[in-house]
């Protein structure tokens, strides 16, 4: 590198980001770790030092245990299955076939929705009675098969969790299409010529040319799926009970709607460092698998 | 030959169906916004009737007018100052190595993993602190920032990768300033990150509800997903299920026409930061 080209003072060009990234985004997270041993309520500006006590209830109480569970499920089922689903699209578009890009903006459509709309409208999907899916097993004589998924308490998450799916698919699908393109057609030739089967071909000459896009969109998965909101805040309003309370969402509503801020605070303490472990864990096994593939 | 004719079939076979299992839900929508809202027959029996009734009511009760607006100067605003904070910001942080610009790179890509949902409390009391006034305008400073971790990301990654020292080199020893340099060498040259950014920052500005709805009072003020939530809250004025649908259906049409005339853009914005790696 030539430093009288490239300048220490070239770092000027990072200041006006940096402000807005300090002022509203670094700071803001500091005092958050201040309010987390306050008994602070978000409106009135006297509060007392309550040492660790808001950690301790958190611990005691049923509420930490519940979204920390919910919050694994809803990432873990998102991961897995979003990416599995979005795979195995982008292997069926990769084919050699016309209107390809059709289809793929077919997929895609869904990620255009605001989280608002797409909410609104799997309420009515899965509205009991007149929404889609109960109307269409009344048709096809199903019509007592139970369809009240938002209002029970073991299926709403899962119910939930597959609207975030549905609507993240097209991304992925996307990515790891980008990432097929990008392997050889020659690399294919050469593996079936050494008489490697389907499977073989996939798993040792394919899959690791898509390692790029395997880490990101698994990467960008996790995150999405550890800082879940939109559809328990939309659709379930965390119920029935507490049964589609994510960390994301119990916390807003410790703070909102309880007023139980510094308690609120560290509720969110407590997520950012399991945010923080599982993501690092994550992004740094699949780096390496990245380099050894 | 046969064979491979046969193949293809069923491949177009396959996706059509999985295609329209897909779409269900948005072409029920699209249907029964397209009926009258008194229309209350079974919305499984599709496309029965085909009136703009819905729409017209739906156009009016959301103040469709005045609700495009505001996301087009909310969206176009922050996108604009995204673009020139983190391309800006990325530029050292590609360019020096050293571990204090390592030590930046991943000190912005970090903030990634931080729900905006966490710290609006602290935030807002930062904004009164600053004496900021709180109106339709003030979300856009949380979009701006909310978006330079991975804007900055995308922008460090390709000016690394894709725009050569040597040019820049050359146009030193040709006595240009690094001001200029940057702006009419560097900053043309990276027009591909920068359609990645306006698009995928723009497409999640555009469909936020969540800052929008807690700095953004006033209903004349607010941008369509908000104006889709107090549709939909309205206790006192409840609208029939078809309109409600037309508002879905307007709400998502923006973008849907902008995907539908940019795909090409669209595709290859997505796709930016992750094949290159």
């Amino acid at each position: 590198m030539n430093s009288a080209v490239m300048k220490k003072t070239m770092y000027f060009f990072v200041l006006p980001a940096m402000l807005f990234y300090c002022v509203f985004w670094i700071f803001p997270i500091l005092k958050l770790f201040q309010y987390s041993v306050t008994d602070y309520n978000g409106y009135v500006q006297s509060f007392n030092y309550v040492g660790l006590s808001n950690f301790k209830t958190l611990f005691q109480e049923e509420i930490l245990g519940v979204s920390v569970k919910n919050t694994l499920i809803y990432t873990f089922i998102t991961v897995i299955f979003g990416n599995i689903i979005a795979l195995m699209l982008a292997l069926l578009l990769n084919a050699n076939i016309r209107a390809k890009g059709f289809y793929r903006s077919a997929f895609y459509i869904p990620t255009l929705f605001s989280a608002i709309v797409v909410g609104f409208i799997w309420s009515y999907v899965y509205m009991p009675g007149d929404g889609l899916i109960a109307s269409f097993l009344t048709k096809i004589g199903l019509g007592d098969v139970d369809t009240n998924f938002l209002g029970s308490y073991g299926k709403a998450l899962y119910a939930i969790i597959a609207v975030d799916i549905w609507k993240n698919i097209g991304t992925s699908t996307i990515i790891f299409l980008a990432g097929l393109q990008s392997v050889p057609y020659e690399l294919q030739e050469a593996g079936r010529i050494d008489g490697a089967g389907r499977w073989k071909l996939f798993r040792f000459v394919t899959l690791p040319m898509l390692a790029t896009s395997v880490t990101i969109n698994i990467t960008l998965s996790i995150i999405n799926g550890l800082k879940a909101f939109d559809y328990p805040f939309v659709m379930t309003n965390g119920g029935p009970g507490t049964s589609t309370n994510t960390l994301i969402y119990a916390m807003y509503k410790m703070a909102f709607t309880d007023q139980l801020f510094g308690k609120a605070s560290a509720l969110g303490i407590i997520s950012f460092a399991l945010i923080i472990a599982i993501t690092a864990i994550c992004v740094f096994t699949l780096n390496r698998k990245e380099v050894s593939a | 030959m046969k064979g491979i004719a046969a193949k293809k079939l069923l491949t177009h076979l396959v996706i059509i169906a999985l295609v329209f299992i897909n779409l269900v839900p948005l072409l029920i929508v699209l249907s029964s916004s397209l009926r009258s809202p008194k229309n209350m027959t079974n919305p499984l029996n599709w496309f029965n009737e085909f009136t703009l009734e819905s729409f017209q009511s739906a156009f009016t009760r959301m103040h469709f007018m005045s609700a495009l607006w505001n996301s087009i100067v909310l969206t176009s605003v922050s996108v604009f100052f995204v673009v020139v904070l983190a391309a800006m910001a990325a530029y050292p942080m590609a360019r020096i190595r050293s571990k204090f610009s390592r030590f930046l790179y991943i000190f912005f890509l970090s903030g990634l993993v931080v729900p905006g949902q966490m710290v609006l409390i602290p935030i807002i009391q930062m904004i009164k602190g600053l004496g900021i006034p709180m109106n339709q305008y003030t979300p856009i400073l949380m979009f701006i920032t909310c978006s330079l971790p991975f804007s900055t990301f995308l922008y460090t990654g390709f000016i690394r990768s894709s725009v050569p020292e040597e040019i820049e080199e050359a146009a030193h020893i040709d006595g240009c300033s690094m001001f200029r340099r940057f702006w009419q060498i560097v900053f043309p040259l990276i027009l591909p990150v920068t359609v990645s950014v306006v698009i995928t920052q723009g497409v999640w500005i555009w469909n936020d509800y969540f800052f929008n709805m807690v700095f953004i009072t006033k209903a004349s003020d607010a941008p369509l997903p908000v104006a889709m939530l107090g549709f939909l809250g309205d206790q006192q004025n409840p609208a029939q299920w078809n309109v409600l649908f037309a508002a879905c259906i307007l709400c998502a049409l923006p973008l849907l026409l902008a995907f539908l005339a940019l795909q090409k853009y669209f595709v290859g914005g997505l796709t930016m930061g992750s094949v290159k790696g």
